[in-house]
């Protein structure tokens, strides 16, 4: 019993501290007035006021086209990697690793440096008398500078699968006289989408919950869910925790429910090919 | 020479991304040392002007001593709480290890943002140091990555012999651990410990929302910088870069050096 009690409780107490409770407090947080009654007006607000509907509509596309385009990035460098020397691979995996650790604040600024207002090409483009009309501190710009994330992130994820792949039936399907194309459509695609699906609400998933890059890099000029979250919480707008709560718990539900389904997917592929 | 045509476009591939995604570090790391780039395509003349002014900072001392210690703290913390349970779901019950599987999504599922908000609403009105709270959060967010490293040191051995064996030999268990198990898992525990300390030293999000400004760490420091000094910026980038890259260094060594040595095997 006290054995038990010196592996489980260090860890039980960590995960009921800041993790449970906290998240519970936080759903019934969500039902309640400013003044501590019950309340539905805070769930009302959301579907309601246009500010909020801007935020999730922010998020949504920008999540959307940035896990899209690094998906297919993804899949093109995990695809490369498998073909090169087990010491290249596990050299470029520990890397990418480390990658998450690159993004926020310095990778905003580095974005800034080289595309901002007295950025990098912007001198180049003087001297060499060129226009530049990219702005990194736009819609666009912010969607771009997630993919400096979502790459690696991506590649780490579909890695592992594209590597499991089968080389026998590259072969088996030679033999039986299928050309490149019809082998990649009928044997590979239905082999990994469900993977890819799951690599994707990953990406979505990690995109939508991004705060740091995003503050870093446009403030509050470009509302996302995080940073409305963000500024209900420190007052930048007016703060409203319960607000802030009811938009976080919104968030981890959904989020909770679409990993989920992600997870199923890959799930019951792998127990169909048993 | 056919092989080597097969390898030709995976690794043109390779590096393509590797420069795409390595272009704004080289830009910041350049810009760290010129004394002025504003209508050139080079800047106009490298200096270390910058790095001798930032380095005198005393904000810049603090900053980077908060940020050591919160990942060094943070390590400690991390490594009590999961290294015992991590050793018990492995060698006796890995029925545990399926419950413990939500732990790998739980960046995904609850980022820091989110959690952030719950930690305020439930601490913001206790009279606990918020800083304990904030080294919990900090060990939390780092789970995963710690999780995922310390189960594949356990892969692979037989470590339930080992440990029983130690125990039939008259050791408590506590003491049996770190005798037997631990040793054999060093190289898992300081790559772990590693990502700990890398995840909490560049954390950003709960901190600043927590302490905001009453604790000023790298990150919080990097973005007043950045908003004021473009060049002294710069400079506490690259020298973040330039930490980032030696861990990872270190990280590669290990696992080639790993691997290596499994292939004498």
């Amino acid at each position: 019993m006290i054995n038990r009690l010196k592996i489980y409780g260090p860890f039980a107490l960590l995960i009921i501290l800041v993790l449970l409770l906290p998240l519970i407090v936080m759903i019934i947080s969500s039902f309640q007035a400013i003044n501590g009654g019950f309340t539905l007006s805070n769930y009302h607000q959301i579907m309601t006021n246009q500010y909020y509907h801007q935020a999730i509509f922010n998020s949504l596309k920008i999540s959307f086209i940035a896990s899209i385009c690094s998906l297919v990035v993804a899949v093109a460098g995990a695809w490369a990697l498998t073909h090169l020397k087990e010491e290249t691979k596990n050299t470029l995996i520990t890397i990418f690793n480390m990658s998450s650790s690159f993004a926020g604040v310095p990778l905003a600024f580095s974005l800034i440096i080289l595309f901002g207002n007295a950025g990098v090409v912007k001198a180049i483009a003087t001297a060499l008398h060129l226009t530049n009309h990219f702005n990194i501190y736009s819609l666009t710009g912010l969607t771009f500078s997630y993919t400096f994330f979502e790459i690696p992130l991506g590649i780490m994820f579909l890695f592992p699968v594209l590597e499991d792949l089968n080389p026998d039936w590259k072969e088996a399907s030679q033999v039986l006289g299928a050309n490149q194309a019809f082998f990649l459509r009928k044997v590979i695609i239905p082999i990994i989408l469900p993977n890819l699906v799951e690599v994707f609400i990953l990406l979505f998933a990690n995109a939508m919950g991004t705060y740091e890059t995003a503050y870093a890099l446009t403030g509050n000029n470009i509302v996302s869910i995080p940073i409305l979250i963000g500024s209900l919480i420190n007052g930048e707008l007016t703060a409203n925790l319960p607000l802030a709560c009811a938009f976080a718990s919104l968030f981890a539900i959904l989020m909770t429910l679409m990993v989920m389904l992600g997870n199923r997917l890959t799930k019951s592929k792998s127990e169909g090919a048993k | 020479m056919k092989k080597h045509k097969q390898t030709l476009i995976p690794k043109m591939i390779i590096a393509l991304i590797s420069i795409y995604l390595v272009a704004p570090i080289i830009a910041t790391t350049l810009y760290s040392f010129s004394t002025s780039w504003v209508k050139t395509i080079l800047p106009e003349g490298l200096t270390f002007h910058w790095y001798a002014q930032l380095i005198a900072n005393p904000d810049f001392v603090s900053a980077m001593i908060r940020s050591l210690g919160l990942g060094i703290l943070t390590t400690i913390i991390a490594m009590t709480c999961f290294l015992p349970i991590i050793f018990y779901a492995n060698v006796y019950n890995p029925g545990l290890k399926a419950r413990l599987r939500f732990i790998t999504v739980l960046p995904f599922t609850i980022p820091g943002i989110i959690l952030v908000t719950g930690l305020i609403q439930v601490y913001q009105n206790i009279a606990v140091p918020k800083i304990i709270i904030l080294l919990l959060a900090i060990t939390l967010l780092s789970l995963p990555l710690t999780y995922q490293t310390l189960d594949n040191a356990f892969i692979s051995r037989d470590f339930r012999a080992m440990f029983e064996q130690s125990l039939i030999l008259g050791d408590k268990p506590v003491h049996a651990f770190i005798k037997v198990i631990l040793p054999n898992i060093k190289v898992g525990i300081f790559v772990a410990s590693l990502l700990t300390f890398t995840t909490a030293f560049g954390e950003y999000v709960i901190t600043n929302m927590l302490l905001g400004g009453d604790f000023e760490t790298l990150k919080i420091y990097m973005y007043r910088l950045m908003q004021s000094n473009g060049q002294a910026s710069s400079v506490l980038t690259t020298i973040y870069f330039a930490i980032l890259a030696f861990i990872s260094l270190v990280l590669v060594l290990i696992v080639q050096k790993g691997s290596a040595s499994k292939g004498k095997e």
